[in-house]
């Protein structure tokens, strides 16, 4: 804890604010209910009130207040999004340390199969892929992290490979080193900065990638994500010519929008912090 | 046959000293044949001048045990008036050069004639005829005769020393540091003299001097005498060029004369006066081991003409590897990197591989340490064979360092973590115990091994301090040979010669060999007790550093050294 207020302090303006950000929408993800009056699922109000004293953000069109719905769908993006950082760092390390480490045939198959992965055209892939599966927040998050874990993999498997060639893992080695001892002691530490940053940036994304997935439809219709929420207004019959879209459609967006933005300029103060960029 | 003119069997001489009974030679025997010459060589204290006076029977307060068998005659046996019937007439001894060999109150010439009064009985008009006989043969002028013993300069008192030996014409000359404490001519001038004398009187000598090139010069045969020991005996030459003991490398590595190029470093002072009944020199012997201890090693053949005490037989090869061969595949073509490389590295020896870049050496290191496998040959690392790197994985095995000191030491490390990790890895000895071991050898490579010193980590040392670091790990295993490869190449010359100071020096004090590779041939010069010349991946010459750094045979060599040091060979 105390590393990362020493990190926190020793990062540029640009970074602090988006550390806060970030932090008040965790917050919001996790005390969601307590911070909202109204439930997130029922009528409290009219219809598609505008935002007042009462209601916040106004209502949508079956008068669920607007600032619950925020609030629950922040959780259901934050959960969607550290889960498929989570799995896509898991599996991406994993095969890169390993085709790093082992090259030869091994490391030769695994990178074959990987560009076979990146081949793939995402979004079509996974929009048949949502289909296929269905809509539940487990499904989607299998089906985001199959396509996040490729570039993971090729960084760490680089970042292994001008390791490797180190005098020092070759002594280690002439010594008789485990693997488990290699990557404790010499490869470990250089190769968390990298997953870390990787593990942020595959949070922006995924976070994105759900919600154009939600706005397609495709999403889980039972857990109203900020993807969900803003498929619901754009779907709104000519929701562009009534003044509804002021918060109905903005409201989403810019929770969205001010997500992203946090996660990455984050990102870009570590890459910058590490002094590599990717 | 040549006839036995002096035979020394198992001589033995004890000094009394106030309370105690102090053994200065034990058990020496050598046999001098008529018209040799023998050298004694040794440290100071190991006995020479002992036997020389033991010989002559001038002796007072010691026991002399053991025969000294002078044609025939049993000398030490004896009684001094008997004795002095061989005294000068056969036996004369050249003592060592002081101001107060010389009576200060008899002028040089009332010196000479005592003893020819006291030894031929000859007239006086003959003893005046031979003393400037005598004078003429040692190249002195007459004027001096009526000098005193001060008046003369070193160069020319040690010719009056043997002037007054020559004077009986003895048959057997001994002769005591001819030239020590002369200047570069006049030692020049008296050796030559005593050669010309030997020559044309054909006299046996016995020659003791702790300058190598006396002996050289003088000399056929060689004794190499060690606190009473005998320890290694020779032809001269074949001994200076080749010596089979670990002492009488340490002498001859200590020679300026011998070594023109090399940094001098004397055989490492680890006198513990105790010896017990072991080996006298194990405790400075850098291939002693346990059974060193207790057994009393005798002075045996280990081929013609040459014997050695030594328990292992003289030094002993720690690594040999035979037809080494490595090759690469390069567009379809073959590229040999290393082909039918044989290499030979004794106890306590410092081989250097050179050659240009490209020709292997590096391949040839990185086979031996077990880096790469080689594609037929073997390797044996005290005389058993070895796979892969197994040796680099036990104590008192074969470690390398490598040249670029910042890929060769993880920079997220802790300075003990660095040290430390070959123990870690094969888990040798205790927390405490490696701990220890840490301290030690950061302490033997000069860096700060306080609990501060530990905890600085490796990124913020600068290139030098990090080879430190890396020598420190290797020293942690207490290894029996070290490979050096290029390690100075990318150290700018002070750390450069530091770090070669630094290893050197711990060569010398811990005994371990080392198969130093570069490409710097001042470098080489500077370090190598022997040299491999690598070209395309074979060694094109092999030898002596001395020999081959003066008279490359080569054309490769040749080529190599004229560009670098500008000679002409």
């Amino acid at each position: 804890m105390k590393k990362i207020i020493i990190y926190i302090r020793s990062a540029s303006p640009i970074g602090k604010a988006a550390f806060l950000l970030l932090t008040a929408i965790i917050i919001l993800s996790i005390f969601g209910s307590q911070l909202s009056r109204y439930p997130h699922d029922l009528s409290s109000g009219k219809s598609l009130e505008a935002p007042s004293k009462d209601h916040k953000l106004g209502t949508d069109d079956l008068g669920i207040d607007l600032w619950a719905q925020i609030c629950n769908g922040a959780r259901i993006s934050m959960i969607i999004s550290l889960g498929v950082a989570t799995l896509a760092c898991g599996i991406g390390s994993f095969i890169g340390i390993i085709s790093g480490y082992k090259g030869g045939i091994i490391d030769y198959i695994l990178m074959r199969f990987t560009d076979m992965v990146i081949v793939l055209p995402q979004l079509p892939t996974m929009i048949v892929l949502g289909a296929f599966f269905g809509p539940s927040i487990k499904n989607i998050i299998i089906v985001l992290s199959l396509f996040s874990w490729t570039r993971i993999a090729r960084i760490t498997r680089a970042k292994l490979l001008t390791i490797m060639e180190q005098d020092y893992i070759k002594i280690a080695k002439g010594y008789g080193a485990s693997f488990k001892y290699i990557y404790l002691n010499h490869i470990q530490s250089q190769i968390l900065p990298i997953i870390v940053l990787c593990f942020i940036k595959t949070t922006g994304k995924a976070i994105v990638a759900e919600a154009s997935l939600s706005f397609l439809g495709l999403g889980d219709p039972t857990s109203k994500s900020w993807g969900l929420i803003l498929n619901r207004a754009m779907d709104f019959n000519g929701i562009y010519f009534t003044p509804y879209w002021k918060w109905w459609v903005a409201s989403p967006l810019i929770a969205i929008v001010l997500l992203v933005v946090s996660i990455s300029l984050i990102g870009r103060e570590l890459e910058n912090k590490y002094d590599f960029k990717m | 046959m040549k006839k036995e003119l002096l035979k020394v069997k198992d001589l033995k001489i004890s000094y009394f000293l106030d309370s105690e009974v102090k053994e200065a030679v034990k058990g020496v025997s050598f046999t001098l044949y008529e018209g040799e010459t023998i050298g004694i060589i040794g440290e100071s204290g190991s006995g020479k001048t002992s036997i020389a006076m033991s010989i002559m029977g001038l002796l007072t307060n010691a026991k002399i045990e053991g025969k000294i068998i002078y044609d025939g005659i049993k000398f030490n046996t004896l009684r001094q008036k008997e004795l002095n019937r061989y005294r000068w007439n056969e036996v004369a001894i050249v003592f060592q050069n002081r101001l107060d060999v010389l009576n200060p109150v008899l002028t040089i010439r009332e010196q000479i004639e005592e003893v020819l009064k006291k030894h031929t009985m000859k007239s006086k008009g003959d003893i005046k005829k031979r003393v400037k006989e005598l004078f003429s043969m040692v190249n002195l002028e007459e004027k001096w005769l009526s000098s005193y013993a001060h008046e003369l300069s070193g160069g020319m008192r040690q010719k009056v020393l043997i002037a007054m030996a020559l004077s009986c014409n003895p048959k057997l000359l001994i002769i005591d540091e001819p030239t020590s404490s002369l200047d570069v001519l006049s030692k020049r001038e008296i050796i030559n003299l005593l050669k010309s004398i030997q020559k044309k009187n054909n006299i046996s000598m016995l020659v003791i001097s702790h300058e190598l090139p006396v002996i050289q010069e003088l000399t056929t045969k060689v004794e190499v005498l060690y606190l009473g020991h005998i320890l290694e005996e020779g032809l001269t030459r074949d001994l200076i060029n080749n010596p089979m003991h670990v002492y009488t490398r340490g002498l001859i590595n200590s020679s300026c004369d011998i070594n023109v190029y090399k940094e001098l470093w004397g055989i490492s002072p680890k006198i513990n006066l105790k010896s017990g009944n072991g080996c006298p020199f194990y405790q400075r012997c850098v291939q002693a081991s346990k059974e060193c201890t207790q057994k009393l090693p005798r002075l045996s053949y280990i081929s013609i003409e040459r014997k050695v005490a030594c328990n292992k037989g003289g030094i002993v090869t720690i690594l040999e590897t035979k037809d080494l061969s490595k090759a690469f595949k390069s567009h379809g073509s073959k590229i040999y990197a290393c082909k039918n490389v044989s290499i030979n590295v004794k106890a306590g020896e410092v081989a250097a591989l050179i050659g240009a870049s490209g020709s292997g050496k590096t391949t040839t290191a990185k086979i031996i340490s077990g880096f790469l496998k080689s594609d037929s040959g073997s390797i044996y690392f005290e005389g058993k064979e070895i796979h892969g790197c197994e040796a680099m994985r036990k104590i008192h095995g074969i470690q390398i360092i490598f040249q670029d000191p910042f890929s060769a030491i993880n920079g997220d490390f802790t300075v003990e973590k660095a040290v430390k990790e070959p123990l870690e890895i094969l888990n040798i000895g205790s927390e405490e115990e490696r701990k220890a071991m840490v301290k030690k050898a950061l302490q033997d490579v000069q860096m700060p091994f306080d609990n501060e010193g530990l905890d600085i980590r490796c990124n913020t040392l600068s290139g030098g301090e990090r080879q430190r670091i890396s020598i420190a790990r290797s020293l942690v295993m207490k290894p029996k040979l070290l490979i050096a490869d290029e390690i100075t190449s990318m150290l700018d010359p002070s750390t450069k010669a530091n770090i070669l100071r630094l290893l050197k020096g711990l060569q010398n004090e811990k005994g371990f060999s080392m198969l130093f590779i570069t490409h710097d041939l001042p470098l080489a010069r500077k370090i190598a007790d022997k040299v491999y010349v690598m070209n395309r991946g074979s060694i094109v010459e092999e030898g002596n550093a001395l020999e081959i750094f003066n008279k490359p045979k080569c054309q490769y060599t040749k080529k190599l050294f004229k560009e670098c040091f500008h000679m002409t060979v």
